[in-house]
């Protein structure tokens, strides 16, 4: 089937009153793609959908829709379907009048109306439930009904406001993959806001990281998980431990840091060169981390290259792997994630001083960014 | 599991005084319903002197006392008219008054003090105007208008709580289906608050009915029910009266359970229940 649905925006900026909601996006979504516009709340996620959508209008800029600029058309001459938060399903319809109200209000006639309607729950299949009114559905069963009432408009676009929020956490693992399926079969681009990162990672071939009303970044799941950009975006994603340091000096390729610790950590030094004295900021993964327990109860920093010092003050066990989480003398965690063998063979008690270490080919370095995220409640387990 | 407490000594204050008050609420009306069955020969006070229909055959016919047949018919049609205004505008004013327009403050502000003007008063100069313009006051146009400056700052309120419930997706949702607004407001949005409206409905009908002092100086020649039964305090002396308030309060009545039954069935069709 031919991929279609490609959305492009161009500078779009939205402000409501005085506070800036968008500033200034720029983004290109290929046909047939399944995207994920990930942040916390409040970060603009959600306005950005909706203005794709067309239920809100940017101040500025332009959104276009395979090429076509759809500013000012209504939502349904846009080829988009929006399925909301909390499905909106009308309460006082039956599942079938649900999904057959676009048939209806363009004038279909009864009979085929109700056929297509018919075969459009046949696909997910709700067929069963053609006569039941909305209330007598669980979330998961709704969030199929409006599935099938967005997809009957034949949209190029389909725009998913948090659609796994109000299901419970094992109905959202099965439906978040009936999503991906369904992209797949349909052939349409899928634009899904959420701010799990779990989520995120798992269904999009796009996640694109937001926070302030801009883009941190646009990359595959891969990319955001394993070479975040900045600080932010490597702490809102989790699965990696950030760190910062004056630059000392310079040589061949790599930049030698010093935190205000005295620990030392290198970095690529990447191009231009930094002076020495600016700081720096690199992110580790918490699965590329080795820990080894010290004898020396008191130690604050350990004197070889790329090591921190801390007290672990919990310890997780989680199947394979055990997440040791380690306060650094200065209050910040570290997370090393240690394969469950290698924990057990000599395991680090809650109060140990231990040792993190790890080798300079692990270390991605970061830009610096400000953010309201708050790290410690977000972040995601691996 | 019925387990003995002892109860403080307040409770046995409040349950006393709440029991007199059920007494007084009631007792009154009570005394009027069975003295409505009063016997021919009986009288306006106890005892009953036989049971009868006889007072209620009394008010059918066209009698010295008053004219209850053609006060109740005006009523009835008045309530019916108030209602249908009543429901029409306050709709279409809630409706409004989500979007924040010019003037929306002053609007809201204006229709709810003539919640609070007292209504003798109201009358009185409508009244005047209709004199000063010189128009007859009638039952379907001065009373009419009078008793709207009651009832409809009364659905206007009532509408402000069904729509505070109305989730706005529902329209978005609809227009996103690719509804025009005429469409979203006849498939979805009317459907939905429907019970709502039954509920302003039923306020204008009952407010309409019983509705004595924006109605004393506007009705012109021909009085409505409550006037009538004012009137007739003064003039009838048999359990005729009675027979009337019982009447009335059937009425009333027959109003509030069609109202709160039908929006009953709608909820329950709306939890599913009745499926085909």
């Amino acid at each position: 089937m031919a991929q279609i649905g490609g959305i492009e925006l161009a500078n779009v900026t939205k402000q409501f009153g005085d506070t800036l909601a968008i500033d200034s996006v720029s983004m290109i979504v290929p046909p047939g793609t399944y995207c994920c516009l990930l942040g916390p709340s409040g970060c603009g996620k959600t306005t950005l959908l909706r203005m794709i959508a067309g239920h809100d209008e940017p101040t500025a800029g332009d959104v276009l829709i395979d090429g076509q600029s759809v500013l000012g058309l209504p939502p349904a001459k846009r080829g988009t379907a929006m399925m909301f938060q909390s499905y909106a399903l009308f309460p006082h319809l039956t599942c079938l009048d649900n999904v057959a109200f676009n048939l209806k209000v363009r004038g279909v006639a009864k009979a085929e109306r109700r056929k297509q309607a018919h075969e459009m729950l046949d696909r997910v299949q709700m067929d069963g439930f053609a006569d039941r009114v909305p209330a007598e559905l669980s979330g998961g069963q709704q969030q199929r009904i409006a599935l099938a009432r967005s997809l009957i408009t034949n949209p190029k676009v389909l725009l998913l406001d948090e659609p796994l929020s109000a299901l419970d956490e094992f109905l959202r693992l099965q439906m978040r993959g009936n999503l991906r399926q369904m992209q797949k079969e349909f052939g349409i681009t899928f634009v899904h806001v959420t701010h799990t990162q779990m989520e995120a990672i798992a269904v999009a071939e796009l996640v694109i990281v937001m926070d302030h009303g801009q883009i941190d970044q646009a990359d595959s799941a891969r990319g955001v998980y394993d070479t975040p950009h900045t600080t932010y975006v490597a702490r809102f994603i989790g699965g990696q431990n950030v760190l910062g340091g004056k630059v000392v000096r310079v040589e061949s390729g790599a930049a030698l840091l010093e935190d205000a610790r005295g620990n030392r950590f290198t970095v690529p030094s990447g191009d231009p060169a930094p002076d020495t004295g600016e700081t720096r900021y690199l992110s580790i993964r918490r699965d590329w981390i080795e820990m080894e327990k010290l004898a020396d109860p008191s130690a604050t920093h350990s004197d070889a290259v790329n090591s921190v010092v801390g007290k672990v003050w919990m310890t997780e066990y989680q199947g394979t792997w055990v997440k040791v989480s380690i306060t650094l003398p200065d209050g910040e965690e570290f997370v090393a994630n240690i394969n469950d063998g290698t924990f057990f063979a000599n395991p680090a008690r809650e109060g140990d001083t231990v040792v993190a270490r790890w080798s300079a080919e692990a270390v991605h370095s970061l830009e610096h960014r400000e953010s309201s995220f708050d790290t410690s409640r977000g972040g995601m387990q691996a | 599991m019925a387990q003995y407490r002892k109860r403080s000594w307040t409770f046995y204050v409040l349950a006393t005084f709440f029991i007199l008050f059920v007494l007084f609420l009631y007792g009154p009306m009570l005394a009027i319903y069975i003295l409505s069955f009063q016997g021919p020969t009986g009288g306006l006070t106890f005892p009953l002197n036989g049971v009868s229909l006889h007072w209620f055959g009394a008010l059918f016919e066209q009698q010295r006392t008053g004219d209850f047949a053609g006060s109740f018919t005006r009523s009835i049609l008045l309530a019916f008219l108030v209602m249908i205004c009543t429901v029409t505008f306050s709709v279409m004013a809630g409706l409004a008054f989500r979007r924040r327009f010019f003037g929306s403050t002053a609007i809201f502000y204006m229709a709810v003090a003539s919640l609070v003007m007292p209504g003798l008063f109201l009358s009185l100069g409508i009244g005047l105007i209709f004199r000063v313009i010189d128009v007859p006051t009638n039952w379907y146009v001065s009373a009419l208008g009078a008793q709207l400056t009651w009832t409809l700052p009364f659905g206007l309120l009532i509408m402000f709580a069904v729509l505070s419930r109305f989730n706005r997706s529902y329209e978005e949702a609809a227009r996103d289906l690719g509804a025009t607004n005429r469409q979203t407001l006849q498939y979805i949005v009317l459907p939905i608050l429907f019970p709502g409206l039954i509920a302003v409905a039923l306020f204008g009908f009952t407010l309409s009915y019983d509705e004595f002092p924006r109605t004393l100086l506007t009705v012109g020649p021909g009085n409505t029910l409550p006037l009538e039964i004012y009137a007739m305090t003064t003039t009838v002396t048999s359990p005729a009266l009675y027979a009337l308030g019982t009447v009335t309060t059937v009425v009333s009545f027959a109003a509030i359970i069609l109202s709160l039954g039908s929006i009953a069935i709608i909820q329950w069709r709306r939890g599913g229940r009745f499926r085909k």
